[in-house]
């Protein structure tokens, strides 16, 4: 029994630190181009992360931009006003939007799928419109620049404001802290009872489990990194406003983690954003207009063959070509299921 | 003491009153039956009992503290479990995912022993899985534990239900129907599983099978339109003429 616990963790530990090897060497060999295209999608890789584990715990948030822009604007207000050093604003930022979650969370998640659907929803814009009305706080449609940082490490001065590197190292530090806390939640008995609450809500407060307790802490916890993801990109894009982060985004993030898998905590919502993220921003500078209907045709496809999430492709691979239970399409049918019930 | 205790308990929706001025009283050890005709009031008296209605009139005291109006989860955790009429289960888990999600109330490490995977939270883990395991196999379903709970057949379902409720580690137990759509032999085995749960736990059994009832239960209470109507010994009961009343197909009935 130890010797197939032990096999069973190399064989997921060999290819995982492969990738994380590959990932590092990444700047080596590709320009600031890909780059561009690379770190944006490694941050929604972590509000997707955020957006499949409130969906696992029964809810659909149609808000996630709005998290990010709480978490990016209090990291560059921190920044600009209080001269909080950098790294130190972008944490303060996530916990400041997870607090916002907690507070929000406490009225709203109790409401039936499509209610939470809808305010959150509503959240997102009222914080775009905060955003563009407390003109003195947030300088309205024109925005904030963003201080970019400059560490010196002995004396060595890393100038992130000239070289994306050292943005990409940032996020993909992020996305693998992120992973992990996601990970470790999905694995232990908190992804289990939070399976439970997302499958059969009324069995699980029968057998004890306080529903409302749970699904605050997902959304607590998912938010703030969402959070510092948000704070992250604003300082890649050494902007913020209130049109960085708007409802499409919020969307969008839905997408992605749909066609990810829903049925994956980690993997899928990674995937889904590193596919398709890249792939919306290349067909924006190539095909002016095609952009919409190759992106939504392509999500339509995958959504119609593989409900569970492209992620289904990375279990077949693994698994030496056999078909899955289906178990991953549960994630997606609930989702849809606790959006569409009371 | 009483282990539960029902006083002058009403429900009202809207203007239907579906339990009117229930009086009870079970004592720990107990194996009590409860029937009825159709729309008798059983499920919904299990409802405001297990805290997923708030009784509209009445008191409830379980262990000698007052439950109605505590949420379903905060009674459960008293010990008071129950089992659903349907096939209320985790249907996109397997049985034994089923069982182990059951045992959450014996968990005692807390939400960062969890996450941060301490060694008493994966000792107790460990014992969960040997604990859903042997609770599989007392019914009988050790051969299916991987199969999942929506490709079981009814009455597979029907015992996986009561599994995961035992897995709850109740004190009182409610049982809704146990062996409804079960055959005779599923039937049997599942009321001896009942039976000796009885010598260890309370047991509150609805069923709609008189016989059944009448046969297992040393006390069995009639509800009809939401009152009681009678509450003994079973001969007693079944013999009464309002009990035989109420019921149609009387001959059954007094056999």
């Amino acid at each position: 029994m130890q010797t197939l616990q032990i096999r069973y963790r190399l064989k997921t530990s060999i290819p995982l630190l492969l990738v994380i090897i590959f990932a590092c060497c990444v700047p080596l060999f590709t320009g600031n181009q890909a780059l561009t295209l690379i770190i944006p999608a490694l941050l929604w890789g972590v509000a997707c992360m955020g957006l499949t584990l409130i969906a696992r715990a029964g809810q659909v948030s149609m808000g996630q931009a709005g998290f990010m822009a709480i978490g990016a604007y209090s990291a560059t207000l921190l920044a600009l006003r209080v001269d909080v050093p950098f790294g130190l604003n972008i944490l303060l930022g996530g916990i400041i939007s997870g607090i916002v979650a907690f507070l929000i969370g406490r009225a709203v998640l109790r409401l039936g799928g499509m209610y939470f659907a809808i305010v959150t929803l509503a959240f997102g814009e009222v914080v775009r419109v905060i955003a563009i009305n407390a003109r003195n706080i947030t300088n309205g449609v024109y925005g904030l620049t963003v201080p970019q940082p400059q560490i010196s490490i002995g004396g060595y001065v890393i100038a992130f404001a000239v070289t994306k590197a050292a943005y990409y190292y940032l996020s993909l530090g992020l996305v693998i802290i992120a992973a992990l806390i996601f990970w470790r939640l999905d694995v232990s008995r908190l992804g289990r009872v939070v399976r439970s609450i997302s499958s059969t809500p009324e069995l699980s407060q029968h057998l004890g489990i306080h529903v409302m307790k749970y699904r605050l802490i997902a959304f607590t916890v998912a938010c703030t990194l969402t959070g510092v993801a948000g704070g992250v990109y604003c300082h890649f894009l050494a902007f913020m406003g209130p049109t960085v982060f708007v409802l499409s985004h919020s969307i969008l993030i839905l997408i992605m983690s749909a066609v990810g898998g829903l049925g994956s905590a980690v993997a899928g919502p990674i995937l889904g954003a590193m596919i398709l993220s890249p792939l919306g921003d290349y067909l924006r500078t190539v095909l002016v207009g095609a952009r919409p209907l190759i992106f939504g045709g392509l999500v339509v496809i995958v959504m119609f063959f593989l409900p569970g999430g492209l992620v289904t492709i990375v279990d077949r691979i693994r698994s030496g070509g056999r078909r899955g239970t289906g178990a991953r399409n549960a994630g997606l049918k609930n989702a849809v299921r606790n959006l569409v019930s009371k | 003491m009483a282990l539960l205790e029902l006083k002058n308990v009403s429900k009202f929706f809207g203007s239907l009153a579906a339990l009117k001025d229930i009086n009870l009283e079970i004592n720990q050890g107990e194996l009590v039956g409860l029937v009825g005709p159709n729309g008798s009031g059983k499920t919904t008296l299990f409802n405001v009992i297990s805290g997923f209605y708030h009784p509209s009139e009445g008191e409830i005291f379980y262990d000698g503290k007052r439950i109605a109006g505590l949420r379903p989860d905060q009674i459960a955790s008293r010990g008071l479990i129950r089992t659903f009429q349907s096939n209320v289960l985790f249907k996109d888990a397997t049985a034994l995912e089923n069982v182990i999600r059951g045992c959450y109330l014996r968990t005692k490490a807390n939400s960062w022993q969890a996450f941060f995977g301490t060694r008493g939270y994966r000792k107790e883990e460990k014992e969960i899985v040997q604990r859903a395991e042997e609770m599989l196999d007392f019914f009988g379903l050790s051969e299916v534990r991987d199969v999942l709970a929506d490709e079981l057949p009814h009455g597979h379902q029907r015992s996986l239900g009561l599994a995961v409720a035992v897995a709850a580690n109740p004190k009182l137990l409610l049982i809704d129907e146990p062996v409804s759509g079960m055959s005779e032999e599923e039937s049997t085995v599942a009321v001896d599983h009942i039976r000796e749960l009885a010598n260890r736990i309370t047991v509150i059994l609805v069923e709609h099978h008189v016989k059944t009832v009448v046969a297992v239960c040393p006390r069995v209470i009639v509800l009809n339109f939401g009152h009681t109507l009678a509450d003994g010994k079973p001969e007693e009961v079944m013999s009464q003429k309002n009990v035989i009343e109420a019921y149609l197909g009387t001959e059954e009935v007094v056999k």
